[in-house]
């Protein structure tokens, strides 16, 4: 685990969503934690 | 994405959103996902802005496809892993990733 004091601030994006709702990292700081999860890709 | 798929709650209870983010056209992605019926947050990223872009997600050629990464990030927003996986089966596991999380929140407490 990255020790707090030196973490960086996780880039922030705005991007749609599977159903088209626009996601935005930054609206969870504050809230809750965040786990991102990058694909190899399904096919 | 299976396993995780079942472990969501899992997450959930420990106050963490899952985001997911796939090389694939928008539309192959949204069919899978309706089609497995994930249950958290799925983004397709055709162009890598996000995944390569932001978050450095490498690709292998000798391999032919992206290798998987993950990240961790606390409710202050900063980053608390940066995984990339060396081959497709290194991926921390869903209890690694849980026990992160459990110590994230007692931080906050």
């Amino acid at each position: 685990m990255i020790d707090k004091k030196v973490a960086p601030q996780a880039p922030d994006f705005t991007a749609a969503d599977s159903e088209g709702n626009s996601i935005r990292l930054s609206s969870y700081k504050g809230k809750r934690n965040v786990v991102l999860v990058f694909n190899r890709g399904f096919f | 994405m299976a396993q995780l798929r079942q472990e969501y709650q899992k997450f959930v209870e420990r106050d963490a959103e899952v985001i997911a983010i796939g090389p694939e056209d928008t539309a192959s992605f949204q069919k899978w996902w309706r089609n497995h019926k994930m249950p958290f947050i799925g983004i397709p990223d055709p162009n890598h802005v996000i995944a390569e872009g932001l978050y450095s997600q490498k690709f292998k050629l000798i391999k032919g496809g992206r290798l998987p990464a993950l990240a961790v990030i606390d409710k202050s927003g900063r980053i608390r892993l940066m995984h990339y996986s060396d081959s497709t089966a290194d991926i921390p596991t869903d209890e690694e990733v849980l026990a992160l999380l459990d110590e994230l929140n007692k931080e906050t407490k």
